[in-house]
């Protein structure tokens, strides 16, 4: 089923009102002052000529800011340091704001910001987590650099190492990626009487509600956060960021609204990126080539405020992969540097895991001369639930049936004799490449619940509440569509309210993969209990049991005695539903063919069999698959923000030096999927969300690495992501260069 | 200074500082929010109107350019009464957008090229390299292919 899109038509007209676009009598524009440096010490901030520029209202720096709270946390370890929402002495990352100038316009607050003048003492960068690690002294006095040092699993017995046919180990790395939603961040901010009404491009409107209220000591219900259209996410629209803080305090005390829409430059520089991690994977086999062990050790670079601490952990959690090991032992150490924090994008935490674990594959069938396909094939898990020895339950799945249906659309047999011709006739190396990936939907505990209501109107309508929050995914028509279905009504009888906290009062919005699976299952009980309630109402009405009222598309049948919901309203009734984790699976494939001139990377075929559990709506998971592989395409091959030194992005010329992936990037594709229901739902689904950014990047590389085997001299171990021509030809004339 | 220009079929005026680019007064001053701006460097095409029926980078426009020529954005697609462009209904129809803020671009660029010459879409190539003028980040391109496909068919 596909259904045509409720939002598309003030999208395709131009009357989306993303944040931006809102009008709102009397409203001031926020500009941010952000030095380039990474890490100075803030001796002064002369903001006297920026104070008395035409159309200045405000320039707040931290000594405004005594009475506002830290920015809260939403990674709750001990020993944090404080995240305060300016600068107070010391910048530790490019861009963080020093200042915030609120102007009549956003051209007269950047006039001002340019006139603020810090006074600034660089110090020494620390751009990465080795580089941190060696530091002499902590990026804050009195607090570790370390914030976060896990171990998942038990270590792997010494025997286990000696014992196996063969071990491989390798340095990988996971570069940063600029998240890079086309709609960067922004909120308005308009006072209220004792509280604020708050419009923000965000992902998690009830905890923007809830932080804000925190760092301005407010209650909960005094503020109200409304989601309008949102230009995309991808993980970097979750927190409360400082930026927020201070636009909230502006307004408050200017008694105006205020709105802040951040640049690209900014967003470029200053917003959170995702991966970032430096990894040793060590893997184990015995000669009939079953892994034995996994070994996985992660340093992540966490930038200069802790918020995505917690991501690397799921790095951890998913260090079995698609297989059945029984030894695997992560440890995940999350470390401050001076860069911008790292936090979730897309896949978060699950594309850094699958690749390092699927390059490993790929050297322990090199090592032992065994076919790669045939050794995972081997190791995947076949029975369900699987409990891995990191703390996963996978839930269901057929996982070697994705992996047959994308060999018969990668058909690596006509490529293997393509690629042996080519190796004797001569032509471009040519390689073949798998991966295999068990992802995690729904969130960890904690967000493993959500919420929703439905009501009856008095005009016959049905209003369906519930607390996730669209960034594009097509909740306006799948959603109602599903309470429909429940209903037994048409859909264009459902209206969805979702993304204000003032109509809908608990959530959790929209990231890992959640919100068909955890909001659609709140909605769909929601749906039936509004029927439960409907039916009970009127046997009460009508003296007879309930159990001999009958609901058929909104009309309550006993006997003779009819009567449409409608007269019953109003009537509501809400859902809390729980449940674990869902596991989505699949397996990826590519086909590469390299230019040796020039090292460019030319992906002649892209597989995806994709197992999402249920799917409710095939062309909002299809465009998800899509998406997410585009998405993977980057990591894999042109995207990274190169740091200097001290951890100062190298991306002077913006998106000229961010390369993203166009039209012309996308390779030939196939595509497919296979539908294990999950078991812990009411729809059977699983997360759609995030595949492709799972998949892809370990499938091109291992293509990659395997077009190199065949070149004499090259070293595919130099392959590093993302696979720019320069890393490519270099890896190809085995480090000449 | 004063600069008078066509938008979308009127004819206005708008009193601008020099320094003001084409996409700022477009949004600002002339209220037409769907005129999006994605990076305000002209990579992304967020921000394409029609220039005398040329796309361009409204961003990249100082508003004295356009003086005395015609401007068109997503504003002007929609018919006198209120029927879409073939383009805009094929967009929805191949799920040529999620989040949609990409789409008044892509819309622009694809009205001005299909206009110019509509073989365009006939090749794959011409139309990869065509597309490749702007970004969308939801979608693969895959929708905005075929409905540039499907638009012309129309």
């Amino acid at each position: 089923m596909t259904l045509a899109r409720v939002e598309d038509r003030r999208l395709v007209t131009g009357r989306g009102r993303f944040v931006a676009d809102l009008v709102e009598p009397g409203c001031l524009e926020a500009a941010f002052v952000r030095p380039r440096v990474a890490h100075a010490d803030l001796a002064g901030l002369d903001v006297t000529v920026a104070r008395s520029m035409p159309g200045v209202h405000a320039v707040l720096t931290a000594d405004d800011l005594g009475g506002v709270d830290d920015v809260p946390a939403l990674f709750g370890g001990d020993d944090l340091p404080p995240w305060r929402p300016l600068v107070v002495d010391r910048v530790r990352h490019a861009g963080e704001p020093v200042a915030c100038v609120v102007a009549d316009d956003r051209h007269r607050a950047e006039d001002a910001a340019g006139a603020v003048v810090p006074d600034l003492r660089e110090l020494p960068g620390r751009p990465d987590a080795a580089t941190a690690l060696a530091a002499d002294a902590p990026l804050y006095d009195g607090h570790r650099d370390v914030v976060l040092d896990q171990e998942l699993g038990e270590p792997v017995a010494e025997a286990t190492w000696a014992d196996a046919a063969v071990v491989v180990e390798t340095d990988l790395r996971q570069q940063l990626l600029a998240p890079t939603s086309l709609e960067a961040r922004a909120i308005l901010v308009r006072p209220e009487p004792g509280g604020l009404t708050v419009w923000c491009s965000h992902q998690y409107p009830h905890a923007l509600r809830d932080g804000l209220a925190a760092a301005l000591g407010l209650d909960t219900g005094a503020v109200r956060v409304v989601v309008p259209d949102v230009g995309g996410a991808f993980g970097g629209k979750s927190p409360t960021f400082p930026e927020y803080v201070v636009v909230a305090v502006a307004a408050q005390r200017l008694r105006r609204p205020v709105r802040w829409v951040e640049d690209r430059t900014e967003a470029l520089w200053a917003a959170t990126r995702g991966r970032g991690q430096a990894q040793r994977l060590r893997m184990a086999a015995d000669a009939e080539g079953r892994i034995t062990a996994i070994d996985l050790h992660v340093d992540a670079a966490i930038g200069a405020h802790p918020v995505g601490a917690g991501i690397p952990v799921q790095t951890g959690l998913a260090a079995s992969g698609a297989y059945a090991v029984p030894e695997v032992h992560a440890r995940i150490r999350a470390v401050l540097t001076t860069t911008a924090p790292t936090f979730a994008y897309r896949g978060a935490g699950r594309p850094e895991a699958a690749y390092a674990v699927e390059r490993g594959v790929d050297l322990l069938a090199r090592r032992l001369g065994l076919d790669a396909v045939e050794l995972r094939r081997r190791n995947l898990v076949r029975d369900f639930p699987h409990d891995t020895p990191t703390g996963r339950r996978y839930d269901s799945g057929d996982y070697a049936a994705a992996l047959d249906r994308a060999l018969e659309l990668l058909e690596p047999d006509t490529w293997r004799a393509e690629q042996a011709r080519r190796r004797d006739e001569g032509g471009r190396p040519l390689g073949v490449g798998v991966a295999c990936y068990v992802e995690r939907s729904g969130g960890e505990p904690g967000i493993l619940e959500e919420y929703a209501v439905v009501e009856a109107r008095g005009d016959g309508g049905f209003v369906a509440g519930v607390g996730t929050s669209s960034t594009g995914q097509s909740h306006e028509t799948v959603f109602p569509a599903l309470v429909a279905g429940v209903l037994g009504v048409a859909p264009d009888r459902v209206r969805l309210v979702e993304g204000d906290t003032a109509a809908v009062p608990e959530g959790h919005g929209s990231f890992a993969s959640r919100s068909l699976q955890m909001g659609g299952a709140a909605l769909h009980g929601a749906a039936g209990a509004l029927v439960v309630a409907a039916r009970e109402r009127a046997a009460a009405d009508w003296g007879v049991d309930v159990a001999h009222v009958g609901w058929d598309g909104g009309t309550l049948r006993s006997g003779e005695r009819e009567t449409s919901v409608a007269a019953l309203a109003p009537l509501c009734a809400e859902h809390r539903f729980s449940s674990p984790p869902a596991f989505p699976y699949g397996v990826y494939g590519a086909v590469v063919e390299i230019d040796p001139e020039l090292g460019s990377v030319d992906v002649l075929r892209l597989v995806a069999v994709d197992d999402y559990g249920t799917v409710v709506d095939h062309g909002v998971v299809h465009g998800q698959t899509l998406g997410s592989l585009t998405q993977g395409l980057g990591q894999a091959l042109y995207e990274d923000v190169p740091l200097d030194a001290d951890g100062v992005p190298r991306l002077e010329q913006g998106l000229l030096d961010y390369l993203l992936p166009t039209a012309a990037e996308i390779p030939p594709l196939r595509l497919d999927e296979t539908a294990v229901p999950a078991p812990d739902n009411p729809l059977g689904a699983k997360g759609a969300g995030e595949a492709g950014c799972i998949g892809v990047p370990p499938a091109v590389v291992n293509a990659v690495a395997d077009a190199l085997d065949g070149v004499p001299g090259a070293d595919p171990s130099l392959l590093a992501m993302p696979l720019t021509p320069a890393t490519v030809w270099n890896a190809l004339w085995g480090g000449a260069r | 200074m004063r600069i008078g220009f066509t938008l979308d079929g009127r004819d206005v005026a708008v009193d601008v500082e020099p320094r003001r680019t084409l996409a700022d007064v477009l949004r600002d001053d002339l209220g037409q929010t769907g005129v999006h701006l994605g990076c305000e460097h002209g990579v992304c095409g967020t921000c394409t109107v029609l220039v005398d029926g040329e796309p361009v980078r409204a961003c990249l426009q100082l508003t004295a350019q356009v003086a005395r020529r015609h401007v068109r954005t997503v504003a002007g697609l929609e018919g006198p009464d209120g029927a879409l462009d073939p383009l805009q209904e094929a967009f929805s129809t191949e799920r040529g957008l999620q989040c949609g803020f990409c789409t008044p671009g892509f819309l622009m660029l694809l009205r001005g090229a299909l206009d110019e010459d509509p073989t365009v879409v006939d090749d794959p190539a011409r139309l990869d390299a065509l597309l490749a003028s702007n970004l969308c980040r939801c979608t693969g391109y895959e929708g905005i292919r075929n409905a540039a496909r499907r638009a012309r068919d129309s």
